[in-house]
């Protein structure tokens, strides 16, 4: 299988943008949480573009059924989601009726890794249709990191002169001034709850 | 022009002032209960996707991607840019063309698939040798016992220990008032 460019869902979104209308990409979902990152891309994709985004299934739709829900409405971004039951039939099926599938929004073909073979095999034109935009759906980019709360934590410590300890001991006995700071402190430091 | 005399009209105390305080935080807080928003993750997609639509109208580079962080717990969530603490400009700021710099900190707790505002604050840093130096918009999560100094939402115009009140704003309005109004104004 040839490398593909792995990007976050906020890129790919961006360059679905960039193309313009009714492009067609692939996505291959990461090795772990495919379920997430698809809610994530689609979460992606409902930003950027400004659209709204749904998912609609390969394996189980039926070729007319699925023509008609690209078409009503035709100018959302659509996640069509191959999984591991799309059989080098259907693919086939999918490869023929696909200038039946035009529209106006943008498709993305949510493929596993796997599926990138089937895809190349047995339906050619929508494969060369996507030509290189193929990525890898990468994990979020936006969670902060481990070095970063603490450095936050840091922060808020030398701010307020106080401790972590302190700022729960406080918070706990309902001593705490409702201010953001003390929030955003309580929650870096995992303790939401008192919130 | 004055009103027609009322019985205590001219005796205004600062019990009472501090009794319509206590209203307007209570409308306040009623507003906070009808408010409601995506889940954390999509309110972080919403603002990146906000920052990124306005870095592209600037001539300051500013990457939002990478400013944005999210933190999650069973809890709550928080999503801030930049530093918590403003002691001078940093490359964790977002940094408009005119010399001002922002940083925030929102914080979230999940309700029933969708989220509702806990606490924000924004910190618009105005560009040096400008008065005022700065302007913070509040929301305190939860009531002060002394709502008329501060009170539940409100505005630093410049001054740590000033507080004005003013209407709730959800975190987009907020970020609308300072692209649209603060920065066109300097």
């Amino acid at each position: 299988m040839p490398e593909f460019l792995s990007q976050p869902s906020v890129e790919i979104a961006r360059r679905l943008e960039l193309r313009g209308g009714n492009a067609w990409i692939a996505v291959l979902s990461p090795p772990g949480g495919p379920a997430l990152a698809l809610d994530e891309l689609r979460t992606e994709l409902r930003s950027i573009l400004q659209i709204s985004a749904r998912v609609l299934p390969l394996g189980t739709a039926t070729f007319e059924g699925l023509r008609e829900a690209l078409q009503q409405p035709n100018d959302d971004a659509v996640l069509l989601s191959a999984g591991a039951d799309l059989t080098p039939e259907k693919w086939s099926s999918l490869d023929i009726m696909r200038s039946a599938l035009e529209r106006t929004g943008p498709v993305i073909l949510w493929l596993a890794p796997n599926d990138v073979a089937n895809l190349t095999q047995f339906a050619p034109n929508i494969r060369s249709f996507i030509g290189g935009s193929i990525f890898i759906a990468a994990p979020d980019g936006g969670i902060m990191t481990e070095e970063d709360r603490q450095r936050r934590v840091k922060e808020l410590e030398k701010q307020y002169q106080l401790t972590n300890g302190e700022i729960v001991r406080r918070a706990e006995s309902k001593q705490l001034p409702p201010e953001p700071h003390f929030v955003e402190w309580l929650v870096l430091i995992g303790r939401g709850d008192l919130v | 022009m004055a009103g027609p005399y009322r019985q205590g009209r001219l005796g205004v105390t600062l019990e009472r002032a501090r009794a319509h305080a206590e209203g307007l935080d209570s409308r306040t807080h009623d507003e906070i209960q009808q408010l409601r928003f995506g889940r954390p993750h999509e309110v972080l997609s919403e603002i990146r996707a906000y920052l990124l639509r306005r870095s592209e109208e600037m001539n300051t580079k500013n990457n939002p991607i990478k400013l944005l962080r999210l933190r999650q717990t069973d809890e709550a969530a928080l999503i801030v840019l930049g530093p918590a603490i403003d002691k001078g400009p940093t490359p964790e700021h977002f940094h408009f063309d005119s010399g001002a710099r922002l940083s925030f900190g929102l914080t979230l707790r999940g309700v029933d698939g969708a989220s509702k505002l806990v606490s924000f604050r924004y910190h618009y840093q105005l560009p040096a040798n400008r008065t005022p130096e700065f302007l913070r918009f509040d929301l305190n999560d939860a009531p002060d016992a002394d709502p008329l100094s501060e009170p539940r939402c409100h505005l630093h115009p410049g001054l740590e220990k000033v507080r004005i009140p003013f209407s709730l704003h959800d975190p987009f309005e907020i970020l609308d008032r300072i692209f649209f109004v603060l920065e066109k104004g300097l």
